[in-house]
């Protein structure tokens, strides 16, 4: 393979094994602070109980997302040092605010969090908690910031090859920040949200766990099923927000997720594929499913919106075959999540209205305990899809229409060490999984501490 | 907009954060790693357990000063950034195998029954870390071949005699700082035999470091000349002679069998006096003897922005990374994992 497959390959797994993990820190932290929050307020110990058990999860995700992180950010200079020389006016600066402002800040307030119980007062851990979610959250903004910036490319000029900065809150703030940046920070909540929901109805389900244990995990699955009730709904609106977005900064990577050809004419509608596969020459569908004129209704909210087929852009400047494979895949994975969790919520909810939500009832239920335990990865999936989507749909450009991935590639650099550092990682990312989900399954199977006392300061 | 300050005076000024940055992080970390490769000797669990947990609350925020260092590095300096670390592939992804399973295996450790194995991979991931930074440094100063603002060398021209002496140097010295931060923390010898070892550890880093300094000229006749010509040979003299200085009291404090915070504040000392020396001898370039801070700059737009953005939070990071090393340097006794805090 040449190194330029390879090395997108690497950057590609190693951010994708990344992602799981802040998605985790995240969406635990926010749980955390609000856990942290109502002990605070009531006094009532079961959320003391809450916060250390999840804390522990939470632990773990956070030295693996650490682990992982490290390697992205150099993985820009060895990999893409002509990328980081071109693009580093804006991009390398944004990484640096991330990494001072909002790293810092996570793993200083992180020390205090875990070692300071009895070292610092309630408020002044609180105020730990408060601060590791929002480090993680400003973390969150600046590399989505970052990333945005690669797809909507704006405030800048090119001067001898280098993009060099014009505007910086034009730059920061470009159409696509705040769209993509909220659509990431819902997903982390979401996906966190139906992994513990996940956990909790496999305790539920279990003949061994005591009642009180049980009584723990129901008790989390109700605060995670309230917080769903936000989330799924607006989640499914922000992914809509994203589409039109790309619809109207990268029709190309529209077209592509839709494998949509031809422009559509005026005063007619785009049909909208179900399901579809590219033909060999990548010049239209050898196989299509079409449902008339809802692409038009999807992208522009209109009848007879113009929604610009793939034919429209030279070969060169859109995503190649597989790619448009993957691509429309992948969003098709995402949306069908998008809804499948929002049922879920729906179901929870209607079991819970009808009073079925109780340890007795467990016994009866078990198909409803079952697909929440089926949900517990696809939050996850789904994230990944997106990624795909997002990332794999900009081809062949790294900085949209300004800069081709091939020319951000390192000088140098030699195919078969990449592969093999790309092997050690795969390595060791593959164990840390395993390791996790043997830990967690560790942490579950032990229970709460329900003898923990709040340290007196 | 704040236009007193020139091109070269923002290049220096984000020169000198980068840097800062980079000391810091081998300050802090450098105790942290010596640490991890010597847990992997003691034969006893319970000592390996001692030395992983007296970093426990803060190795974690010490090593987010490397990240800062390569996201300022990045930002002020984009194209060095990219050759510096496409130049050195294997050195950077050595190490950066190395804080994965470091990282990694410290939070494992706590959690597992099988402690045996997850302090000796934390041990082994420090090391590694230790020879990539050692191989990094090595193969930055051996220089690195530029055509055209790009990396025109192959992957192996990091590997010279210099870049070997260099990593056995950092590694030896990040094991005796290590030693001196395990006496500070806890106020005692560990086991038999710790003094003598600090002072082989020593003397390995003295000598490797002096052959290092040695061959230098013969990598660049930039090193030569910073001994030869005024005022860099004097500054030189100087530190060399407060290094020795300072490696004299520090000899004589570990004859003494002193076991107070002073062994580690002198090798602090002493890693200062190396990193000025290091700053001498190849100030102005970033990539010696190729490419200066100021070509390496970025736009003047982007180091204001940096500055104005990120200047006011630099003291507010350095403030509370202290306010935490304060609050963890008064606890005597317990140490603990974070895993062991929360009842495992
Ligand atoms: C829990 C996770 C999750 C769920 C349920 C959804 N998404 Fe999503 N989606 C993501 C997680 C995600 C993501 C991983 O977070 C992405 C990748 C980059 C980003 O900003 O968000 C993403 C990207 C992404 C993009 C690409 C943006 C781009 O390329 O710039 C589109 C068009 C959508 N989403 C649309 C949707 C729609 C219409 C959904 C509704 C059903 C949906 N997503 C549900
Ligand atoms: C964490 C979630 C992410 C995932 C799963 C992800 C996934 C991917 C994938 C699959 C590729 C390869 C695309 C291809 O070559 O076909 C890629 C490339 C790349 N991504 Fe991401 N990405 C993520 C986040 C980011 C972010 C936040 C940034 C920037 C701040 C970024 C910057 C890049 C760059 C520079 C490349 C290489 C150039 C290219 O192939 O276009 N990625 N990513
Ligand atoms: C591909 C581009 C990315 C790079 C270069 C990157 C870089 C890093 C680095 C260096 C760390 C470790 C920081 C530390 O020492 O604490 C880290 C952790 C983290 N990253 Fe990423 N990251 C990327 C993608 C993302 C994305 C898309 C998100 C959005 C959710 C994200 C959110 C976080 C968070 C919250 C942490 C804190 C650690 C944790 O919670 O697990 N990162 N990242």
């Amino acid at each position: 393979m040449d190194v330029l497959t390879v090395s997108r390959i690497q950057f590609g797994s190693t951010a994708a094994f990344h992602i799981l993990w802040p998605l985790m820190s995240i969406g635990l932290s926010l749980f955390m602070v609000v856990m942290e929050a109502m002990w605070l307020k009531t006094k009532d110990i079961k959320y003391f109980h809450q916060l250390k058990f999840w804390t522990k999860i939470f632990i773990l995700t956070f030295a693996i997302g650490t682990a992982s992180g490290i390697p992205l950010e150099f993985e820009f200079g060895t990999n893409w040092a002509k990328f980081s020389s071109a693009a580093g006016d804006f991009f390398g600066n944004i990484l640096g605010f991330e990494s001072t402002v909002a790293f810092a800040l996570e793993a200083a307030f992180l020390g205090i969090f875990v070692f300071g119980w009895e070292k610092v007062s309630a408020r002044v851990h609180f105020f730990a908690n408060l601060m590791i979610f929002v480090g993680a959250t400003l973390s969150a903004f600046w590399i989505m910031a970052a990333n945005s910036w690669m797809q909507v490319p704006i405030g800048v000029t090119v001067e001898n090859g280098k993009l060099i900065v014009t505007d910086y809150l034009v730059a920061i703030f470009n159409p696509d920040t705040m769209v993509s940046f909220l659509h990431m920070w819902v997903a982390c909540i979401e996906s966190t949200l139906f992994m513990m929901m996940g956990i909790c109805a496999l305790v539920l389900l279990s003949r061994k766990a005591s009642h009180e244990v049980k009584d723990f995990f129901i008790q989390t699955f109700k605060y995670c099923l309230i917080i769903a009730i936000v989330v799924t709904p607006l989640q499914i609106g922000l992914g809509d927000l994203s589409g039109t977005t790309i619809a109207k900064y990268q029709p190309a990577k529209l077209a592509a997720t839709e494998l949509h050809w031809e422009t559509n004419a005026p005063g007619t509608g785009a049909d909208w594929a179900l399901v579809a596969w590219p033909n060999a020459t990548n010049d239209g569908n050898s196989f299509e499913i079409k449902i008339p004129k809802v692409l038009s209704v999807l992208t522009t909210h209109s009848l007879t919106g113009r929604v610009p087929g793939l034919n429209e852009f030279h070969p060169d400047d859109r995503p190649s075959l597989i790619n448009d494979i993957i691509v429309f895949y992948s969003f098709r994975i995402m949306v069908a999540i998008g809804f499948i969790l929002f049922l879920l919520m729906i179901l929870g909810c209607w079991y819970w209205k009808k009073g079925l939500l109780t340890i007795e009832r467990t016994a009866h239920d078990r198909l409803f305990w079952w697909l929440f335990v089926l949900g517990t990865p696809l939050g996850f999936i789904a994230t990944e899809a997106g990624w795909m989507v997002r990332e794999i749909g900009r081809q062949p450009w790294v900085v949209y229409h300004l800069l081709r991935t091939k020319n951000g590639l390192s000088s140098g650099l030699d195919a078969n060490t990449v592969i093999a550092t790309t092997g050690i990682f795969a390595i060791i990312y593959l164990a840390f999984s395993i390791l996790f989900v043997y830990f967690v399954w560790k942490i579950v199977a032990k229970g709460p501490d329900f003898n923990a006392r709040p340290p007196v300061v | 907009m704040m236009n007193f300050l020139s091109d070269p005076i923002l290049a220096l000024l984000w020169f000198g954060a980068v840097g800062l940055s980079v000391a810091l992080y081998i300050l802090l970390d450098g105790a942290d790693l010596g640490l991890g490769i010597l847990s992997l000797f003691p034969r006893k669990e319970s000592e390996r357990a001692l030395m992983m947990h007296t970093m426990g609350p803060i190795w974690d925020a010490n090593e987010t000063w490397l990240v800062i260092a390569g996201g300022m590095l990045f930002g002020a300096f984009p194209t060095a950034y990219g050759i510096i670390l496409s130049a050195l592939y294997i050195p950077v992804m050595t190490m950066l195998f190395g804080l994965i399973l470091r990282a990694a295996s410290f939070e494992f450790h706590a959690f597992s029954v099988k402690k045996r194995f997850w302090s000796f991979l934390f041990g082994f991931g420090s090391l590694l870390a230790g020879v990539g930074q050692g191989l990094a440094v090595g193969g930055l100063l051996s220089g690195i071949t530029i055509v055209n603002g790009e990396f025109a060398g192959s992957a192996f021209d990091f590997f010279t005699p210099l870049t070997v002496l260099l990593t056995i140097g950092v590694l030896m010295s990040y094991v005796f700082v290590g030693y001196a931060y395990l006496i500070k923390k806890t106020g005692a010898e560990t086991s038999p035999g710790t003094y003598l070892r600090i002072l082989i550890t020593g003397a390995v880093t003295g000598v490797a470091l002096l052959g290092a300094t040695l061959l230098l000229p013969t990598r660049s006749y930039l090193f030569f000349t910073r001994w030869t010509e005024y005022p860099s040979n004097y500054l030189l003299y100087c530190i060399t002679a407060l290094m020795g200085a300072l490696s004299l009291w520090l000899i004589l404090l570990v004859f003494k069998r002193h076991t107070g915070p002073a062994l580690h504040n002198l090798c602090l000392g002493i890693f200062i006096c190396a990193m000025l020396g290091m700053l001498v001898g190849v100030f102005p370039y970033l990539i010696p003897p190729s490419m200066t801070i100021f070509e390496a700059a970025s736009s003047r737009q982007t180091l204001l922005f940096m500055l104005v953005g990120l200047g006011p939070l630099f003291p507010i990071v350095l403030a509370y990374n202290f306010y935490l090393h304060k609050v963890f340097s008064r606890d005597e006794g317990e140490h603990k994992s974070r895993a062991q805090i929360y009842g495992e």
